[in-house]
């Protein structure tokens, strides 16, 4: 009977290294407490650079489980050492005896509200980009008639000491260009703006979207951070913010306003890194062994990371380093036992 | 060296390699927060004097450190000390405090008075 | 019967209280008139008025013994603390006042000789008991017990200050602890010496056993004097050193309390009314306990007990750092003994710092070309958000929805931005600068025709109500107005049966009194809770504007602090009305937090 390995949090890290790890014959227990797998994948609509969708990505890898364990609804209630193995329980009554547990939490979207001045929750017309993937993605009408202004804000709840992330998102720069240019498709009247600190274009063809937005969407970019959002008696928002390179305040009447929520440390980081016993990062986000050469591996024997959990990333990078994180496990299991 | 015009007139060039910033230092001693700016111009968007007047506290905070702080001072003039600013800067830096020293180790040319 | 023992009526033993109580004497005139010749003029002038006013009299006269001899805020506060304080303070005064009366019977000659009433039992001998001489026997000896108890727990205070309810005591100086252990030491050597001439001069249940205990030493009167001398120098010793330690407060406060209730300001950080404050200082240390900065270890020397002693030593540079880090939230004030105005200090210490060193001169000129606000009718309600408000949209919108709910006719006064209220200017020592936005925002209110400000910033509302003087408007707190509009039956809430606690807001609370307003209105909306510490002792959010240098991780610890005082009693929410303290508490709080008017205007009862 093959070796079980334990792999906890079912988005694209979770699932891509489960099934890595199903090739090199061993048997992965995966855990998910949503009750669907896919983690944020299986909320986006499309993905950047190409615009493809997100389902064609995802869609395949869930039609390839067989062999793995996985389990949806579930949590992990403790994980223990024992002797060289870790035994994790889990909130359905099951527990497994491990050598190899791997952590593939992911990240939590900021919670916009957290930013009082923007007034997420108040105000009708300030969505967010997940909610704004949501509706992409339901395909149905949109919420507001009338919309010809839209502006876009970056780094909401990143490189924001006030909202205790001090990181940037890495994808939310990319992701805004990627949403300006798909609103614009669905309101080509409407003028969309972009009001963000730095723009952090480091991919392969991010620049590339980056031009089409301006030169083929037309989308308008400002550098300067928006401070505060007022409304008027028709629920019509005024965005107030400071062209930076121009040298001078803006205020500015919109009829919708996106949010690029960042991503910030998964709630169940910290209860994890207290059952395995381990420190997380000064950020909230697990702290791999090295961040150059081993960036799966963790200072306590037999537990391994990949994807968000460890901070923000892409998809194909994550995929990546589920890989190899896979590849770690394996080498850690074929070694020598102590 | 004879002056035949075709050079950029100082006022015009930025002379970064030049700027000995003693006072810069000084200040950085007494707020040392001013140095996580990273120009977002939050401060400058929900200021309250901003409304009225040019006031704009990243311009200040950058002209000091390019040591060309005389086209930025009077506008700390009329900064009311409200703390909208402390408020909306994502890196929490004291700005109340950061203008209250800029006040200490910056004087103002007597003709801006 | 009481008969004169030593005919001279004098002993070389008297000579180190003689010193003593000359030197303190002297040294508490000079500094008297010191203290009065700084005052100002005008603020002489409003002294001595007081002093003759009858209704300040009275407050006087009750203060003086409330607060100096019976401690009565103290007692509330501690029980324990109280009844040493008391015990010493009154006992003594008591054994003073029995001396004179008893010289006063029996040898009214000698009353004016500064040390008889002081060692009346050593100059005299008893010939046959008379009733009056033992219940004057018996009042001396019950009152030396009184003092004796109390020293007894000072010195127990003195080692382990958690037994008597402080976590923490200051740290006492050189000269503090020379006064410290002698005024332990004079009522022990009282008895003592007192108990060997009680076979001749007489005593009570405390003196007579002492002299009976030993009965052979002590009736040699050539043995008398030792005691009397080391008693004279225990008493020569603390007169002597009193001026230079915290029992200053002694004779200090005697005159702070006139000084206070005559409504002084402080205008200078060590002259005239503030010196007279320096010199009040017990150095107690319950600011110390009291100030929220205190969560962190560092920050306990930035309490305002240091800050008096920093300046009653001329240390500029400790005084500005102290001065220019509180949060000026004022619990310090609200729990100091002597009502020291500590936050008063501090300002006057920033005030002079930035005159004498802000080379950038404030420029408000273009608030002259500010538009005027639209006429308002007879009805209206004049609504200034704040500049923090815009920050806390939330604040704005539920204020807004409760006055279209009870049908107030209201216009927004800072719609397009606002001009400040002037407060965080004042805080940061720019006194002349503030008055100019004050003169501003004044002006448009009073020509706009409004009745009523409503405000819903504390920090906003405590200098609207403190500085600007408004002739025909009435300046409300929105906990007030919308309690008001409740009672009055034009607001109509239903009960969400929500527990809330609700955090006051320092400029609300101990800046302006209100607290009743709020509880009374969120009672009608939900289930009010109470914090662990609350009204007068509720802590800082730590957001406040008023510290000018303390950093964004530096009051972290505070908010942390102040939001478990809040949620001792497990709260489904936060109330608080104030932005500051809305946006701070939000970071970090386990449960969520809401803005006063936000719960309000939860739970309207649509009509």
């Amino acid at each position: 009977m093959s070796q079980n390995i334990v792999v906890i949090g079912g988005g694209p890290a979770g699932i891509e290294a489960s099934r890595r790890l199903r090739d090199l014959g061993y048997t992965p227990i995966l855990i998910e407490k949503e009750p669907v797998l896919g983690g944020h994948l299986a909320r986006w609509d499309r993905l950047f650079p190409d615009g493809v969708e997100a389902r064609k990505v995802l869609e395949p890898m869930l039609a390839d489980l067989d062999g793995i364990k996985y389990f949806t609804d579930t949590e992990v209630s403790s994980i223990n050492r024992l002797k060289d193995t870790w035994v994790v329980k889990l909130s359905n009554g099951l527990s497994a005896q491990v050598r190899a547990v791997l952590l593939t939490t992911g990240f939590d979207l900021f919670k916009a509200e957290k930013k009082e001045e923007y007034g997420y929750g108040i105000y009708e017309r300030v969505i967010t980009n997940a909610d704004l993937e949501d509706w992409f993605k339901s395909g149905a009408a949109p919420q507001f008639d009338d919309v010809k202004v839209i502006g876009f804000v970056h780094c909401v709840g990143s490189r924001d000491e006030k909202a205790g992330n001090r990181q940037c998102s890495k994808v939310c720069c990319v992701t805004a260009v990627k949403q300006a240019c798909e609103i614009k498709e669905r309101f080509p009247e409407a003028t969309v703006y972009c009001f963000y600190m730095d723009l952090r274009m480091f991919g392969r063809k991010y620049e590339d979207l980056y031009l089409k937005a301006q030169k083929e969407c037309g989308i308008r970019f400002v550098r300067g951070r928006v401070s505060e959002v007022s409304e008027d008696i028709d629920g019509h928002l005024f965005v107030k913010a400071e062209d930076t390179l121009f040298g001078k305040p803006l205020k500015i009447k919109m009829d919708m306003l996106v949010l690029m929520a960042g991503m910030a440390p998964a709630a169940s980081t910290a209860e994890l890194a207290r059952m395995v016993n381990v420190l997380p990062g000064e950020d909230g986000f697990f702290l791999p062994h090295s961040l150059i050469d081993s960036p799966c591996t963790c200072a306590r024997e037999g537990i391994f990371y990949a994807g968000t959990a460890t901070g923000p990333k892409t998809i194909p990078e994550t995929l990546s380093e589920a890989a190899s994180a896979a590849l770690a496990i394996d080498r850690y299991l074929k070694s020598p036992q102590k | 060296m004879i002056d035949f015009g075709y050079g950029l007139t100082p006022s015009a060039t930025l002379k970064i390699e030049k700027v000995d910033n003693p006072l810069f230092a000084e200040l950085h001693r007494l707020e040392p927060d001013v140095t996580k700016c990273i120009a977002c111009g939050s401060c400058t968007a929900s200021c309250s004097a901003g409304v009225f007047t040019e006031m704009s506290l990243r311009r200040v905070i950058l002209s000091l450190q390019r040591g060309r702080e005389k086209e930025t001072l009077p506008m700390l003039q009329h900064c009311m000390l409200c703390g909208k600013c402390q408020l909306v800067c994502p890196r929490g830096i004291n700005t109340r405090h950061l203008i209250l020293s800029i006040g200490k180790v910056y004087k103002m040319e007597d003709k801006a008075l | 019967m009481m008969k004169e023992r030593i005919l001279a009526a004098y002993d070389p033993f008297v000579l180190p209280f003689v010193f003593g109580m000359t030197f303190v004497l002297a040294y508490c005139l000079v500094a008297l008139v010191k203290v009065l010749i700084q005052l100002k003029p005008a603020d002489r002038q409003k002294f001595f008025l007081s002093l003759i006013t009858p209704a300040t009299i009275v407050k006087n006269i009750r203060d003086l013994f409330c607060d100096c001899l019976f401690h009565v805020k103290l007692w509330k506060r501690n029980k324990v603390l109280g009844y040493m304080h008391s015990s010493i303070a009154f006992g003594w005064f008591m054994i003073i006042l029995l001396g004179h009366v008893e010289t006063v019977l029996y040898i009214p000659e000698r009353l004016h000789k500064l040390y008889y009433p002081i060692f009346f039992r050593y100059f005299m001998e008893v010939k046959g008991e008379t009733l009056q001489g033992s219940f004057f026997f018996f009042l001396m000896d019950f009152f030396l017990l009184v003092i004796l108890s109390g020293i007894t727990i000072a010195i127990i205070k003195r080692f382990r200050s958690r037994i008597v309810g402080m976590r923490r005591t200051t740290k006492l100086t050189l000269t503090d602890r020379i006064g410290l252990y002698s005024l332990w030491a004079i009522f022990p050597l009282r008895w003592i010496a007192e108990g060997f001439t009680a076979g001749v001069a007489g005593g009570s249940f405390m003196t007579i056993p002492i002299n009976w205990l030993l009965h052979n030493f002590m009736s040699k009167p050539e043995n008398f004097t030792a005691a009397w001398w080391a008693y004279s120098i225990a008493l020569g010793t603390f007169m002597t050193v009193l001026p230079f330690t915290r029992y200053m407060h002694i004779p200090a406060e005697i005159l702070l309390i006139p000084m206070r209730n005559a409504g002084l300001p402080v205008r200078h950080t060590r002259k005239g009314f503030a010196l007279a404050m320096l010199y009040s200082c017990p150095s107690c240390g319950v600011c110390i306990d009291a100030c929220p900065m205190g969560v962190q270890k560092k920050n306990v020397q930035d309490a305002t007990v240091y800050m008096v002693r920093n300046l009653k030593r001329r240390n500029p540079k400790r005084s500005l750092e102290i001065a220019e880090k509180c949060l000026m939230c004022g619990k310090c004030a609200a729990l100091c003994q002597v009502q020291m105005d500590a936050c008063g200090l501090r300002l006057a210490y920033r005030t002079s710092h930035e005159k004498e060193h802000n080379r950038i001169p404030a420029d408000f000129g273009y608030l002259e070309a500010v538009d005027p606000l639209p006429q308002l009718g007879e009805q209206k309600v004049l609504y200034y958000a704040g500049c923090m408000s815009s920050l806390t949209p939330v604040i704005s919108r539920s204020v807004q929805q409760v006055l279209k709910a009870a049908g107030v006719d209201y216009e927004l006064m800072d719609k397009d931005g606002s001009i400040c209220c002037g407060r965080p200017l004042m805080l940061s020592g720019r006194q002349e600068e503030a008055r100019k936005l004050i003169e501003k925002n004044r002006q448009l209110i009073e020509e706009s025709g409004a009745r009523i400000l409503l405000v819903s910033c504390a920090i906003c509302y405590r200098i609207f109500k403190e500085q600007y003087d408004l002739i025909g408007v009435e300046v409300m707190h929105y906990t007030e107005y919308f309690n008001r509009l409740i009672k009055e039956g034009r607001l109509h809430v239903r009960n969400g049966h929500q527990t809330l606690v609700y955090h006051d807001p320092c400029d609300l609370g101990r800046g302006c009194g209100i607290y009743d307003a709020p509880r009374q209105a969120l009672r009608a909306v939900g289930q009010l809770v109470p914090a662990a510490k609350e009204r007068e002792e509720s802590i800082c959010c730590g957001g406040s504007v008023g510290s000018l240098t303390l950093r964004y991780e530096d009051r972290e610890p505070i908010t942390r602090g102040a939001l478990d005082n809040l949620t001792a009693n497990n709260p489904e929410q936060i109330v608080t009305a104030c932005p500051l303290c809305l946006k701070t508490f939000s970071r970090f709080a386990p449960v969520p937090v809401a803005d006063f008017a936000e719960v309000l205007a939860q739970n309207l009862e649509q009509a």
